[in-house]
């Protein structure tokens, strides 16, 4: 007993050092949201906290407005993902499960990087003119997110047994309302952390924000590369975004964690 | 079988015309925003088209871009970075992730709190993990610089010509490690602990454990977690882009890289466009395992 209790001490303190090293960078950039440049750049561990770096970021103006955007872009994905997913995924589980054409065009979708579709739509929105507008990134966003969350959507609607179903149109109820009022019910776990899973992947989103957006729609990924030009880098600032840009995510995550592997794998494991 | 088909084709024909209905509007935004674009790319590919020059947009060159293309050292080089940075990065992320879920899996204190902490670089957004990184491998000011040579090593010009593919894989190895170590943890989690135990009893050293009970059981995971992980990485735009943009000259130029520079820095479409189709033939080649053990999957289950 006693050997035991020592092993286990030990590889906690080991535990402790992994985690540390393997955490530093993410630490010093906490670390650089609350110190002065000097400390940053003389590589003080020990300092005196300030709030200058975020200060910075709150009186530039500019700056919240991305946040903003990146909240009026992945707040609007998500329930559109969830929204036009769902029934999708209900079909698939359901309705018509060996349906190989939709099944096949999902998982194919899937893959496709996204620098293979973003200059066709620049092309396409600056022909329409809806270059550097919030709807049009919340559109191309939603279409990237759902053969995901098909997929993973799918994964737990498997899970509610095909005779409730059955036995809800028996009882008369049409398609529409055994989706509604039977089966979404049921499967609120999984329609919660597909939405924040989506979220994370609209939140994080850079490159249809790059190619799509100038000054009216950037979101704050763009946005923090600002606080680094040509006037040299705003050490506080930056480590202030960053830390206000991540956490929101971070936070998520942690809390979704019992899905995570799941969502990872697309339901291939689960976790 | 029998039970998920009611009585009479009329039940059955109307359960079809349901399921149309419940994937119409995910077929109509997936048609929009990936058949039409990646159509109109492919057109686009056969044609000379400059953005500077709007009366290219028709001069229609057959296979003229994806012949120039791959005779070009510049998309050789490109490929050859993407393989290099996905083969080395994934590897590494195995290796280091099967790792830190064999610690995971050992009983100690305050386990789900080092679990939860180690998953952040996983999630943190990737433009901000590019943005920071470059401040850290900074030759003169970055602290990982500081570090080395507070341990009485030498600094290291960390986005240099020969450094420069090294540091985006370890920054990518950072990120990652936790995807894998997640998935491994699970694998870990799902081997019967009475097989395992059986084995400790027999006398199996912790290296045999590993090797002969545990390992068999982890290839699929294994599997799995590459799988996904090459395809996202040869995908990978953000995080490069924002630490070297590609560079010194195209040291770091993934194909990514390259059909992002070709289309929006030269807006030479004809050529971006093939590039950016050549990737996907590229990338669905590689994900063709995958895509069919998932199908698989899908179509014979119960």
């Amino acid at each position: 007993m006693q050997s035991s209790r020592r092993r286990r001490i030990l590889v906690t303190l080991l535990w402790i050092a992994v985690a540390f090293v393997y955490l530093f960078p993410y630490t010093w950039m906490v670390m650089t949201a609350f110190r002065l440049p000097i400390d940053t750049l003389s590589m003080r561990f020990v300092f005196t906290p300030t709030l200058d770096g975020f200060r910075e970021i709150l009186v530039n103006a500019n700056f919240l407005r991305y946040v903003g955007n990146s909240i009026l872009t992945a707040v609007p994905t998500t329930l559109l993902v969830v929204a036009i997913a769902a029934p999708a995924a209900y079909a698939l589980a359901h309705l018509d499960r060996r349906n190989r054409t939709f099944l096949g065009a999902v998982l194919i979708v899937r893959m496709v990087p996204g620098i293979a579709i973003v200059v066709p739509l620049y092309l396409v929105a600056s022909g329409l003119g809806l270059l550097d507008q919030r709807p049009t990134l919340i559109f191309v966003y939603s279409a990237f997110n759902l053969p995901f969350a098909i997929w993973l959507l799918r994964g737990f609607l498997r899970e509610v047994p095909v005779e409730l179903r059955e036995a809800a149109i028996i009882d008369g109820c049409s398609e529409l309302q055994v989706f509604t009022k039977v089966v979404l019910p049921l499967v609120t776990g999984g329609l919660v952390a597909t939405g924040v899973f989506v979220f994370i992947a609209a939140w994080n989103e850079f490159l249809f924000a790059l190619a799509l957006t100038q000054s009216r729609a950037a979101t704050a990924p763009l946005a923090i590369t600002g606080f680094r030009n040509e006037y040299g880098t705003q050490w506080g600032a930056i480590g202030a975004a960053a830390l206000m840009i991540s956490t929101p995510v971070v936070i998520f995550a942690v809390a979704m964690q019992r899905y995570l592997v799941r969502g990872l794998t697309m339901g291939a494991v689960k976790g | 079988m029998a039970a998920e088909t009611l009585p009479g084709d009329l039940l059955a024909a109307r359960q079809k015309r349901a399921a149309l209905l419940f994937m119409l509007p995910a077929m109509i935004l997936l048609v929009a925003v990936y058949a039409a674009p990646l159509g109109y790319a492919l057109k686009a590919s056969f044609t000379g088209w400059l953005l500077t020059r709007p009366a290219t947009a028709n001069i229609f060159v057959g296979l003229d871009n994806y012949t120039e293309l791959l005779s070009s050292p510049e998309m050789w080089s490109a490929i050859r970075v993407t393989l290099i940075y996905a083969v080395a990065a994934v590897s590494l992320g195995l290796v280091f992730g099967t790792l830190l879920a064999l610690m995971l899996d050992a009983d100690f204190y305050a386990r789900s709190f080092f679990r939860s902490i180690m998953i952040i670089p996983m999630v943190i957004t990737p433009s901000v993990i590019g943005i920071f990184w470059k401040l850290l491998y900074e030759e003169d000011s970055g602290v990982f610089n500081a570090v080395l040579q507070a341990v009485g090593l030498w600094k290291v010009a960390w986005l240099n010509l020969d450094m420069a593919l090294p540091a985006i894989i370890i920054m990518d190895v950072w990120q990652t490690t936790p995807f894998f170590m997640l998935i491994m943890l699970a694998g870990l989690q799902a081997i019967d602990r009475n097989t395992v135990e059986a084995a400790r009893v027999d006398g199996a050293t912790s290296l045999q454990l590993f090797r002969y009970v545990m390992l068999p059981h982890l290839v699929p995971y294994m599997l799995i977690a590459t799988s996904f992980r090459t395809i996202a990485a040869m995908g990978d735009f953000d995080k490069i882009w924002l630490l070297t943009s590609g560079g010194p000259g195209n040291r770091t130029t993934t194909v990514t890289i390259f059909a992002y520079k070709n289309g929006f820095s030269a807006f030479d479409i004809g050529r971006t466009t093939a590039i950016a189709w050549i990737l996907v033939a590229i990338v669905l080649t590689a994900s063709a395992p995958l895509l069919v053990r998932l199908f698989r999957s899908a179509v014979e289950e119960r």
